[in-house]
């Protein structure tokens, strides 16, 4: 898969403060990334760099296969951005917000492009409504519509649900979740965990450093092993005994009749452990691989990186 | 330049809403015509006295009797003369509009986005800064000429009318050309670039258009002397206030230019 985003080391000082450091990323085409991180670990600062609204202090960033600071020009073209609030003109209608930017982004035929991402986002009928008048919600998805009316090859998201209420988030999160499979980058800044691991690929989590970035499933297995739950209509001690005796789980413990084990190779360990214990008179009720919460992930993740 | 265009356009449309931006530009000038025309008109028409040739409750005040004497003057009507100097003092008018109209839009504009927060998506676009700061200036610069141009000419037209032909002649003199064509475009890039700097420190609209009044302030303490009769408008004074307005515009765009970056704008502008 064509790599569209490649950062070298990318770093941003503020006045001698750090807000990127030493960012190394490659993201490939079609892909949906997500940035998690905390207030001020650098993700708004990432997207201004990578979006050519501000410039590195030292490293390097290429956009499919522009560079940062060299072709921004070309860059802008083919990125979109949604920015932490809207940004509308409030007092113009959502036509002519969107028709000003197809104009700034040269889109052909930018009457019909405007028309298709109103009524896509039902807001054709409201279209010569002031936006000042439309629900935040509303505003959120003509921003989003704003970002892509260019189609862009690369989508940067930064918080697109943010400050808005669980309905309109949800709005906005399935429209996200539309764009899946148009075959362009989507990164994504935000602080709604649930929202990254529905419609990411892979998470990067940014406190200044990238500390970590892989797909929720390797995330989870590199942080805690994997761990497989066996549910049986009866444990005894004497099936405990039996499974200990393999050596096969780097740990072990017992609730009720459920039994718990971290396997360093779940694929090839399972299948004996169960065997072992139907040996040793047990009903297996259920075999379930046990998955942390991308919370646990992230929290372990700063945790670890204070 | 189809980019700058398209910002000129949003702009108007945009700015152009506001109410108190749309009288002050059509008010503004109407009031300005009427002076000159509505005074000339009633001290045309007013009973003459037989040796001054003045309305019996018009003098001359102190300090313009030396103005009357003077060579330019010789051998005119009082009245014309007195005319002539009353005009001249009304057309410093005129300068007002290209210092406040293109004021009033650019603060508008540049704080409304700051406001609204769209500077952010606006300069993520292809779009280099000269062609944003150029589109705001010319959304500022183009109706403020314009509207200046057009109330001058209506004046010019209505004091053909009303008044005699050498008062009425001014309107066309080498002096009154210059200060139309030369310093009042000059006026209208003082005051969007001072409106700029302006905007970039300031958040609400009304505070920074307040401050940008205070540009007027020198021209106010130059109409002073003018109408104490203690200086006479010249094509030299023109001449030489054009010189010095167009230095400081030198000044001015360097700053302005320094400070509409995009990174400047991103980051150092208060919000």
């Amino acid at each position: 898969m064509k790599k569209m985003i490649l950062t070298k080391d990318l770093t941003r000082r503020f006045d001698g403060t750090v807000a990127v450091d030493r960012l190394n990323l490659e993201i490939a085409e079609g892909e949906i990334f997500g940035l998690l991180g905390p207030n001020g670990a650098g993700k708004t600062t990432t997207v201004r760099l990578l979006s050519c609204l501000i410039a590195p202090t030292s490293g390097e960033a290429i956009i499919n296969g522009y560079k940062v600071g060299q072709d921004d020009m070309q860059i802008r073209r083919i990125v979109g951005i949604l920015t932490e609030s809207p940004g509308l003109y409030e007092r113009l209608d959502a036509y002519t917000n969107l028709e000003f930017y197809a104009n700034l982004y040269e889109v052909e035929n930018a009457p019909k492009q405007v028309e298709r991402y109103l009524n896509m986002l039902g807001l054709w009928e409201r279209r010569k409504e002031a936006v000042a008048r439309f629900s935040k919600g509303m505003k959120q998805k003509l921003a989003i519509a704003r970002a892509l009316i260019h189609e862009p090859k690369v989508l940067f998201l930064d918080e697109p649900t943010a400050a808005l209420d669980p309905e309109a988030s949800k709005v906005v999160r399935d429209f996200i979740e539309e764009l899946k499979g148009e075959g362009r980058i989507i990164f994504l800044c935000t602080h709604n965990l649930d929202e990254a691991q529905r419609l990411c690929d892979r998470i990067g989590v940014l406190k200044t450093q990238l500390i970590a970035v892989d797909t929720p499933e390797n995330l989870q297995r590199q942080m805690f092993g994997r761990r497989m739950l066996i549910r049986l209509r009866q444990l005894t001690p004497e099936m405990m005994a039996a499974v200990r005796s393999l050596n096969l789980a780097t740990a072990l413990e017992q609730a009720d009749n459920q039994l718990i084990l971290s396997l360093g190779d779940p694929e090839t360990a399972t299948p004996i452990i169960v065997r072992r214990l139907v040996e040793s008179g047990g009903d297996i009720l259920q075999v379930t691989e046990l998955k942390h919460s991308l919370e646990e992930i992230y929290l372990n993740l700063i945790k670890e990186a204070q | 330049m189809k980019k700058v265009w398209i910002i000129v356009r949003k702009e108007w449309r945009d700015v152009f809403r506001d109410k108190m931006i749309l009288l002050t530009s059509l008010l503004l000038p109407l009031l300005f015509i009427a002076m000159p025309v509505g005074i000339i008109y009633f001290m045309e028409r007013a009973p003459k006295t037989s040796g001054s040739g003045l309305p019996p409750d018009v003098n001359v005040p102190s300090g313009f009797e030396h103005l009357m004497r003077r060579p330019e003057f010789a051998g005119m009507n009082p009245l014309a003369v007195v005319e002539i100097l009353m005009v001249n003092q009304f057309l410093f008018y005129f300068l007002m509009i290209p210092l406040m109209i293109p004021m009033f839009v650019a603060v508008y504009s540049i704080v409304g986005e700051k406001q609204q927060r769209s500077l952010e998506p606006l300069l993520a676009t292809p779009l280099s800064v000269w062609q944003l700061l150029a589109g705001k200036t010319l959304a500022g610069v183009i109706p403020a000429m314009l509207i200046t141009w057009i109330s001058f000419g209506i004046a010019a037209l209505g004091l053909a009318l009303v008044a005699r032909p050498e008062v009425a002649a001014i309107m066309a003199s080498p002096m009154w050309l210059l200060a139309m064509l030369i310093l009042a475009p000059l006026l209208t890039i003082t005051a969007v670039v001072v409106a700029v700097i302006i905007s970039s420190r300031v958040n609400d609209i009304r505070l920074a258009e307040q401050l940008g009044g205070l540009l007027v302030l020198p021209l106010v303490g130059l109409m002073i002397p003018v109408m104490m009769g203690k200086l006479l408008v010249s094509v030299a004074m023109f001449a030489i206030g054009s010189a010095i307005v167009a230095l400081l515009d030198i000044v001015l765009l360097y700053l302005g230019v320094k400070l509409f970056q995009r990174e400047t704008i991103l980051i150092r502008w208060s919000r």
